[in-house]
């Protein structure tokens, strides 16, 4: 077993999807209590949906009052979390396996190229493949412009030059609305990756070591195609491996 | 020693079975915790244990905004937004429109007490003959609407400075013919500026379903907080919750 991610960005990884789970929840229950973003006595031009509820199953808190007391403490929780996520990742050096590398758009064209399978090999990555890092790069950045897009709508009054700077209140929730639901596509697709692509990675974020045959560089792996280790899907015929030779025993 | 004589490789093909029921189990495992978790999240209130803890980051979080308050911190809403006029909504807790009924309540007063040296009984005539503050405001409901409407009558640093509000007051409470529906304010908000016993919006003294004959406003808190259909400002030395406040929703609320 390599050691893949230390137990920090295990455990905030972890606290996260808490976090975020339950964010997204309240603030569709808060939403849902007026869902629409235009103010009384206009119309608005960018949200199809105008007062259409949100359904309840997916939504957290039970009602206006339970889901803002949820959402308001669990901002902290979001926020330090994050904030001991990209100290640490500063600090140890692991933001480089993070940051986009030149040349970050072509190679994730390529890695597109071969999941359409125009491609047949797997395209040489480091740690993170080029879509990988574009997606893990940008998730702090959605993140943060939840953070401040929250504060605008929480504080547009006492915070006013921020909400103004956004647009006004109606504009900023409507930013808000939007960098949830760009956090929320990241993640599905996030978690649809890890279990079509690389579920050994699911190991590696519990455990925090992998092994390197289980990299889907080796195993040369798309969605769904070839799953199993680098190994057991390397021979042609289907004979079981031969036992290696022991050594005389004295 | 033991430690020089090398060990057998463990055989691959066992690597591989271990591996693949492992990974099963794993899947199947983290599935069925994730389903849990869905499931769990589906419409509830989360877990009871949490209540205070969340309490716990409303008065934190009351404290920070307390914190941040200015009272040069004013509401300035956007140019081009339009008056709501008659689409702003109009709440109330009663069966009802509560509507003061003059012939078995007696002319309305509203009164102002508490922690003040010179207690206050005001009819409307009073009201409206004091100096006049308005001010185009945003409306800031708790459901996420806003509404921009003008907001006239008197400021209510204006009325303690007429009754001599004593330094001990910490809180105000707003009190109604809305049933019991009231609310209680830190002093500092109540102070701001744009706070104001309103008996006139948008150039027209209020309608039954806005509050007549006044009610309180003021930007800096969420709707629910502007009590109206008023009857005593009451300036006392500590909070006494309010209607929504004690119904879960936060006694700051604070905007």
């Amino acid at each position: 077993m390599k050691k893949r991610h230390h137990a920090i960005v295990r455990i905030t990884h972890w606290v996260n999807v808490v976090a975020l789970t339950i964010m997204v929840g309240s603030g569709l229950r808060i939403f849902d209590a007026y869902p629409a973003f235009a103010r009384r006595g206009e119309t608005f031009c960018c949200y199809p949906f105008e007062h259409k509820s949100i359904p309840a199953n997916l939504t957290f808190g039970g009602w206006l009052a339970g889901a803002r007391n949820w959402h308001f403490a669990m901002m902290w929780v979001l926020v330090v979390n994050g904030l001991v996520y990209l100290g640490f990742i500063y600090t140890h050096g692991e933001w480089r396996d993070l940051v986009p590398r030149r040349g970050v758009v072509r190679d994730a064209w390529e890695m597109v190229r071969f999941y359409l399978t125009v491609r047949k090999d797997h395209p040489r990555q480091g740690k993170h493949n080029a879509l990988q890092r574009l997606v893990y790069f940008s998730f702090p950045i959605v993140g943060a412009l939840a953070v401040v897009t929250g504060i605008a709508i929480w504080k547009p009054v006492q915070l006013a030059f921020l909400t103004h700077l956004l647009g006004g209140y109606v504009w900023a929730r409507y930013w808000h609305f939007l960098a949830m639901l760009l956090l929320v596509v990241l993640a599905f697709g996030h978690i649809f990756m890890v279990f079509a692509v690389d579920p050994y990675s699911m190991v590696a974020m519990v455990t925090g070591g992998y092994k390197e045959e289980w990299s889907p560089e080796e195993r040369n792996a798309r969605p769904f195609v070839h799953l199993l280790p680098a190994h057991e899907h390397a021979g042609t015929t289907g004979a079981p491996p031969t036992p290696p030779r022991t050594p005389p025993t004295a | 020693m033991s430690d020089s004589t090398p060990r057998p490789p463990r055989r691959p093909s066992h690597i591989a079975e271990r591996f693949a029921i492992d990974r099963r189990r794993f899947l199947m495992a983290s599935g069925g915790a994730l389903g849990a978790a869905v499931l769990a999240a589906c419409d509830s209130m989360g877990p009871k244990s949490a209540t205070g803890l969340l309490k716990f980051a409303e008065r934190k979080n009351e404290s920070l905004e307390r914190a941040l308050f200015r009272h040069t911190s004013m509401d300035v809403p956007s140019a081009s937004a339009k008056a709501a006029g008659s689409h702003f909504p109009s709440y109330f807790i009663s069966k009802q429109v509560p509507v003061w009924d003059e012939a078995t309540r007696g002319v309305w007063r509203l009164q102002v007490g508490g922690m003040v040296k010179q207690p206050l009984s005001l009819s409307l005539a009073d009201l409206a003959s004091l100096p006049r503050t308005g001010y185009r405001l945003d409306h800031f409901c708790v459901e996420g609407w806003t509404a921009v409407a003008t907001r006239t009558g008197v400021a209510l640093a204006d009325l303690a400075r007429l009754a001599g509000v004593q330094p001990g007051a910490q809180y105000v409470d707003f009190e109604s013919f809305d049933d019991d529906y009231h609310e209680s304010w830190d002093i500092d908000s109540a102070m701001h500026p744009q706070t104001i016993v309103v008996y006139a919006q948008d150039g027209h003294y209020l309608n039954a379903a806005w509050g007549a004959p006044a009610r309180i406003y003021s930007p800096v808190k969420l709707g629910y907080k502007n009590t109206k259909y008023l009857t005593r400002i009451m300036f006392l030395p500590r909070r006494t919750g309010g209607y929504w406040s004690d119904r879960g929703y936060e006694w700051y609320g604070g905007v």
